[in-house]
């Protein structure tokens, strides 16, 4: 028997490298792989936010923020895009695909907690940096620009809210994704769709828009989360103590509703299985 | 007895919408979509003993893949209860996946864009073998399977044969207790088949694997395994070895028999003609019905015999009349 007595928390390291050894022998297969594939990932990263930088630039800011404020916001955006794509790749981030697929029952065959394979199987540093590397250049930029007092406080807050809006987006990712269970085939690319509009609204900022529109953008739809409010905080547009707790908070409650969900479709998935099983590898 | 596998009572009913093809249905299939009740398993009992090899088979539907499947922590059953080495297959998967191989024949546990040794590098950390295990393992296995010539090839570079090969032997890297092989040669050529059965038995006698294989190729289970269950609409139809399959069944055998050339086929009463051409004639009996030295009598009576041979006939034949049987049974 080769079980594993040691906590699960404690396999991860020890997974991390291995998939981290795995994804540098990938990308160093030769080096036109390499030079496409970090090549193309800035270009979409940098693609995806030009657009809200560009109509800054324009108009000389958008609403109360500056060209620059909006700079750190949208590296801000990449980089906590970034971070998804860097360790939650290889749907990971997209459930809908590897329930859809029947690829859960793979990771359903592995002698560890689902949770321990979310949290490792995706893990690609080498080949999926790109997005985090175009991020973390616009926030120094920006951060230069604005003359932000960085200081070891400050880094721990930018930590801790890149971190929060990570679990924000994964649990919406896992909410909508969820919905596989119910209907594999139907709802396969459910996750491409919530990535896309998660990815179009999130890097501008919202303080222009009504009431009810930023109520959902807070909750239903919780794009504000994931830049906007935690720029705001990060550059000192605001200080009240409430904004500075609202993107954890609402984290760890997309967190506990994501995880319900998830279970609930699990235990639904236990009951029914997977009908389809497409023929893309083991989890690509 | 020491019991490695045991299903008492399984139920495992799934619910199939049916939806009309008819445009007038358009609503009721959006709205109250008609809903089939298939029952794959009914009340299924059965118990395999460590080191045991018991092929698994019956039509299509039968209920195979679904006893695998929740054999391998994928489905839970709806009612009954699955003991494999004395664990609940669902309730302690962690523990239990550790222990059981599983391969299903369409599926690759391989990592795709790596080379094959990549794969059972990560199979080592992830089920996290012990390094005398694994090198030995991982020995065993380059053997018998003949893995030196595509362990630095990408599994999608891998032919259909090279994978399944690479994927029977992932399965095995952690040494477990059981095997589960669901349909393990599908679309191999004769040889590529014939290399894992040997590969099957080899490990199951060498190490006492327990071993659950599923197929449709009758001749391929009974190379392989003492025992064949049968499932059939969700129940077991029969349950034993295949000497008592085939008298279960019919016992035919092939009664070939040579005579003059140019000269009438001789007339043999409980057997059927089946074909031949000078002088040669090939007859169809049921061994259990008519002895064979009935018909050599009736032969000899008529003509010169020159020479006799006589064969089982192939195990596929018998067992797609039992299930174009079953077929004609009412539901």
């Amino acid at each position: 028997m080769a079980a594993d007595d040691a906590h699960p928390l404690a396999r991860l390291p020890r997974l991390w490298a291995l998939y981290a050894r795995m994804d540098l022998l990938f990308i160093a297969r030769g080096m036109k792989t390499a030079f496409s594939w970090y090549f193309a990932d800035l270009l979409l990263a940098l693609g995806s936010a030009a657009w809200a930088f560009l109509l800054a630039a324009r108009f000389d800011g958008i609403g109360v923020w500056s060209k620059q404020q909006v700079a750190f916001l949208l590296g801000l955006a990449l980089f906590v895009r970034g971070v998804i794509d860097f360790a939650l790749n290889a749907n990971i981030y997209s459930p809908s695909r590897r329930i859809g697929r029947g690829q859960l029952d793979h990771m359903l065959l592995m002698p560890q907690p689902l949770w321990v394979t979310i949290a490792s199987d995706g893990f690609m540093p080498f080949s999926c940096s790109g997005t985090l590397l175009a991020g973390a250049a616009v926030i120094a930029w920006s951060v230069q620009a604005l003359a932000l007092p960085i200081s070891a406080g400050w880094l721990a807050l930018l930590a801790l809210h890149v971190l929060s809006a990570g679990v924000i987006m994964l649990s919406f990712a896992y909410l909508w994704g969820s919905l596989a269970f119910f209907a594999p085939r139907g709802a396969e690319e459910i996750n491409t769709t919530t990535t896309r509009l998660i990815e179009q609204l999130k890097p501008f900022p919202l303080d222009g828009v009504g009431g009810g529109l930023s109520l959902l953008l807070l909750s239903v739809v919780p794009a504000g989360f994931l830049a906007w409010l935690p720029s705001r905080v990060l550059i000192g547009l605001s200080d009240s103590s409430w904004a500075l707790v609202a993107t954890p908070l609402a984290a760890l409650v997309a967190a506990l509703l994501a995880i319900a969900v998830f279970r609930l479709g699990l235990r639904h998935y236990g009951r029914t299985g997977s009908t389809r099983y497409l023929a893309h590898g083991h989890r690509r | 007895m020491d019991i490695a596998v045991s299903l008492e009572r399984v139920w495992k009913v799934y619910r199939q919408g049916q939806r009309s093809a008819r445009i007038g249905d358009l609503l009721r299939n959006l709205l109250r979509p008609q809903v089939l009740r298939v029952e794959a398993l009914r009340g299924v009992s059965l118990e395999v003993r460590r080191g045991e090899i018991v092929a698994y088979a019956g039509p299509n539907g039968a209920g195979k893949s679904t006893t695998i499947k929740l054999l391998a922590s994928l489905l839970a059953p709806d009612s009954g209860q699955v003991r494999v080495l004395g664990m609940d297959p669902v309730r302690d998967r962690v523990r239990y996946v550790g222990r059981i191989g599983v391969v299903f024949g369409q599926r690759t546990e391989l990592w795709w864009d790596h080379p094959v040794a990549a794969s059972f590098d990560w199979k080592r950390v992830v089920w996290n073998i012990p390094r005398e295990r694994y090198e030995r393992m991982l020995g065993l296995v380059r053997e018998l399977l003949g893995l030196d010539e595509f362990m630095n090839a990408l599994a999608r570079e891998l032919s259909l044969g090279q994978r399944m090969r690479a994927d029977l032997a992932m399965a095995l890297l952690h040494e477990p207790e059981v095997l589960f092989l669901d349909e393990p040669t599908l679309g191999l050529d004769v040889l590529a088949r014939r290399n894992i059965l040997r590969f099957v038995r080899e490990v199951n006698r060498e190490r006492g694997l327990t071993v659950v294989v599923t197929s449709h190729d009758m001749d391929e289970l009974e190379q392989l395994a003492g025992r064949i269950v049968m499932l059939h609409r969700g129940n077991i139809a029969f349950d034993g070895d295949f000497a008592s399959l085939r008298r279960e069944v019919s016992d035919r055998r092939v009664l070939l028999l040579e005579t003059p050339a140019g000269g009438a086929a001789p007339v043999l009463v409980g057997a059927e003609r089946s074909g031949g051409e000078n002088g040669r004639h090939e007859y169809v009996y049921d061994a259990r019905q008519v002895r064979l030295s009935h018909l050599l009598e009736q032969a000899a009576a008529q003509t010169q015999i020159l020479d006799v041979e006589t064969h089982r006939a192939p195990i596929d034949g018998l067992v797609a009349d039992l299930y174009e049987r079953w077929q004609r049974e009412p539901r």
